[in-house]
């Protein structure tokens, strides 16, 4: 943790210069407010329980406790894990327009949202680790036995190199070498979104499952993840601040703004994919015009109309508007809202994929036409716990990179 | 082609009702999309309905596998006894709450005279296995020899992507031996040693399951296939996995 | 006196039905009700899930029950699969249901299979029916 002063790089210091240096962090460390020590320890034990829940799920055996089944073999623990991955690669992607490409007025989020983007990683990778049967065979036969047609296997690799990518760029945009930390973020941008579309071409490329099967998926992964990247960077940057009741600086305000701006543009996009998804949709496959329904107006109606349309694109794109990407107060509502609404629909997209019977068309009575999914408690809980590690590790950043503070040169 | 009579009849399955023209083109196109061509080459197929999809197999210049394992369903047959899924379940260990086969109940009250079908399904064994594909660590293949899609248990992750991207429910996560586990046409239990036709064949009392060598002329699988003046047919062709099972009556 | 009537000839009624809905190892037996002329039996060698309806063949088809009682069948469900020849080949002779199941009386016995072949599925499904009534 020890970050300030690079003994190495400056030479030998004095043992009490060490020792008074670890005194001056834990002393930093320890004076914050009540709130942030509280919300800290909360978070920090909503982390352990899950990860009770998540090894007691390991031992049960994940077919008892969770929701999936052989014919919804994914559910929300695959919901989650796109959700991080997909906040991890929208903030590397915001944040790179600011130091990879050189836009000076989008580099005081950037050090923040580099930092976010590795915590909401790791926290898709915590997810995802409890849903993966054999997860420690993973690393193993990832690199033993590659499959290159594999759209898991590319996305796994791919972040596997983002991750570390983008944990160097952090490294070093902490020791403030702006130009190698440019060279690892420019490779992070490019392994982020290389990982992120194969994740959507996982879903794309399966022509069996009609609601996804296509080229929509990677590119409105993409276009999603910018999106989501902007929601996250508000939110965030606004609570780092309002957690050390700082005010925002002039540099800090055009930067929300300018995040503010793209985030417009962004959830403009977003809408118009969308309803070109579901309009399109209707003239498809009998299996996509089923599962389209059924999310329209069946038992996901309430998911897609009031969460996905409301609180994940229209509300946001308004109060964005409204405050006229000044009034702070009203983007982090926007953000906040966001956030439930995008969380809705990765459910969405990778539950309603699944739900239509693959003998739909046979009238057979072993399978209703729809399928239904329902998430348990241990998923539910380990979703929670992701959650909890990303709150747990930004106040953590907060307190010991002293807000992430850049020098803007 | 009249398309329209094409898929009412694909619901009727009745024998009588289908023109001789009809079956000519079915099984033209039926063959087309399982990858097999009466007396071509799977070479041809490829070219044919390029889809672009990278498959993990060389294409071979004629039937790639010897022998090119293969089963036919005459559903009309098809009681229900389940004397298959038993066989199944002994031979290959299948635990409770799995299956490698099972049988469909169709039932259309709409239909004429008779409104119930049972439709055995299990792995098809696709020539363009969407599973293979998808999979990260290739614990499944399609083995260069007899074409059956295998597993190897232990290069499996667990991560179930070859369960979302299969589109025949053929495949289930097995506890016990901690892998994907699906039909292997009992290579494993059966083949390897030596015997000659699956569990669930043998077992069957009504005919219903007809196993075999599709490259072999003599064969029954090949000669059910291989005829002009019959509608075979194969499940979810639309997808482009170039099943290796196929559906008959009479 | 009346009222005592009615309760007694529910309370038979009932118990018929519950007697006559019994599920043993060599099958289903469900009575639909007295009308049908006797039950529905499903039965299970040398396969499972074969269906006789008697509400088909007595209620619907109005065939007296000397049709088949006792040339053909014995009024006991599930003799007849007792006997080692009870087949689809002694059907195709003439035997059982051959009788009348040869194309002429009534279809083939060697076409439209699951008309009466319930299967596995029919056979439970017929289960439930009379479990659900013994549990009245």
């Amino acid at each position: 943790m020890e970050k300030k002063n690079n003994p190495v790089a400056e030479g030998i210091i004095s043992k009490e210069e060490f020792t008074q240096n670890w005194l001056q962090f834990l002393t930093e460390f320890l004076s914050g407010s009540k709130g942030f020590y509280i919300l800290l320890i909360l978070s920090g034990l909503i982390i352990l329980i899950s990860a009770m829940f998540g090894v007691n799920a390991m031992y049960v055996g994940y077919s008892h406790v969770y929701g999936i089944y052989r014919e919804i073999p994914w559910g929300i623990l695959i919901s989650g894990y796109v959700f991080f991955v997909v906040t991890s690669t929208g903030l590397c992607i915001i944040s790179s327009i600011g130091h990879v490409f050189g836009v000076k007025s989008l580099l005081p989020i950037a050090k923040r949202s580099v930092y976010l983007s590795v915590v909401t990683l790791l926290a898709g990778f915590m997810v995802i680790f409890f849903d993966v049967e054999n997860p420690f065979r993973m690393a193993i036969w990832n690199a033993l036995s590659p499959n290159p047609t594999s759209n898991i296997w590319w996305m796994g690799t791919l972040y596997g190199a983002y991750l570390v990518f983008m944990s160097i760029e952090f490294l070093l945009l902490l020791i403030a070498k702006y130009r190698y930390a440019m060279v690892a973020g420019l490779l992070g941008l490019i392994s982020g979104i290389a990982a992120h579309s194969n994740l959507g071409a996982v879903f794309g490329m399966l022509h069996g499952r009609e609601f996804w099967y296509g080229p929509y998926m990677p590119i409105y992964f993409i276009a999603s993840a910018a999106a989501s990247g902007c929601t996250a960077i508000i939110f965030f940057t606004y609570l780092g601040y309002r957690i050390r009741n700082e005010r925002f600086d002039k540099p800090m305000e055009l930067a929300l703004q300018a995040v503010g701006k793209l985030w417009a543009l962004l959830l403009a996009v977003l809408m118009f994919f969308v309803t070109w998804k579901v309009i399109t949709g209707f003239a498809g496959a009998e299996g996509k015009v089923l599962a389209i329904r059924e999310w329209l107006f069946g038992k996901y109606a309430i998911n897609f109309w009031f969460f996905e349309v409301f609180l994940g694109l229209v509300a946001p794109f308004f109060l964005l508007l409204v405050s006229r990407f000044r009034n702070l107060n009203q983007m982090f509502v926007a953000s906040l809202l966001a956030f439930i609404g995008i969380f809705f629909m990765r459910v969405d997209l990778v539950v309603i994929g699944q739900i239509v019977s693959h003998f739909f068309e046979y009238n057979v009575t072993d399978f209703p036409v729809i399928l239904t999914y329902k998430p348990t408690l241990h998923e539910i809980m380990l979703i929670i716990g992701a959650c909890a590690l990303c709150v747990f590790s930004f106040l953590i950043g907060e307190k010991v990179f002293k807000g992430h503070h850049t020098e803007i040169h | 082609m009249n398309w329209k009579k094409f898929f009412k009849n694909l619901k009727m399955e009745e024998q009588g009702c289908v023109p001789d023209e009809t079956k000519r083109e079915f099984l033209k196109i039926g063959l087309i999309i399982t990858g097999v061509a009466a007396g071509g080459s799977l070479l041809n197929v490829v070219s044919v309905v390029a889809e672009g999809l990278a498959t993990s197999e060389e294409v071979h210049k004629e039937y790639p596998y010897k022998p090119h394992y293969s089963m036919v369903f005459r559903v009309d047959r098809c009681i229900d006894c389940e004397l298959c899924v038993e066989a199944c379940n002994q031979t290959n260990n299948v635990p409770e709450y799995g299956w490698r086969t099972k049988i469909l109940e169709r039932v259309d009250t709409k239909a004429v005279d008779q409104q119930r079908q049972f439709m055995p399904i299990l792995c098809n064994h696709c020539n363009n296995p969407p599973c293979v594909r998808a999979c990260p660590t290739k614990a499944t293949y399609k083995d260069k020899q007899t074409g059956i899609v295998k597993m190897a248990s232990y290069k499996c992750i667990g991560c179930k992507t070859c369960m979302v991207a299969c589109p025949y429910d053929a495949r289930y996560f097995n506890e016990e031996k901690r892998a994907i586990d699906k039909c292997d046409f009992c290579w494993e239990s059966r083949l390897s040693k030596g015997m000659k036709i699956t569990a669930c064949s043998e077992a069957c009392p009504a005919g219903v399951r007809i196993f075999g060598d599709l490259s072999d002329p003599n064969s029954e699988v090949y000669k059910i296939v291989h005829q002009m003046g019959k509608a075979v047919w194969v499940l979810k062709p639309e997808t482009g996995a170039k099943p290796n099972v196929f559906y008959t009556i009479g | 006196m009346k009222r005592i009537i009615i309760l007694a000839s529910t309370l038979i009624l009932g118990l018929s039905v519950l007697v006559l809905s019994e599920i043993t190892e060599e099958g289903v037996k469900y009575q639909e009700s007295e009308e049908a002329g006797g039950p529905e039996i499903v039965y299970t060698k040398p396969v499972k899930g074969v269906l006789f309806s008697h509400k088909l063949h007595v209620k619907e088809l109005g065939l007296p029950c000397e049709s088949c009682h006792t040339a053909i069948f014995e009024m006991e469900a599930f003799k007849s699969q007792r006997n080692p020849d009870f087949n689809m080949d002694s059907l195709y002779k003439g035997k059982y249901c051959g009788a009348c199941h040869n194309g002429q009386t009534a279809f083939a016995s060697n076409t439209k299979c699951a008309t009466c072949h319930v299967g596995v599925k029919g056979l439970e499904r017929l289960k439930k029916k009379a479990q659900a009534v013994e549990k009245k």
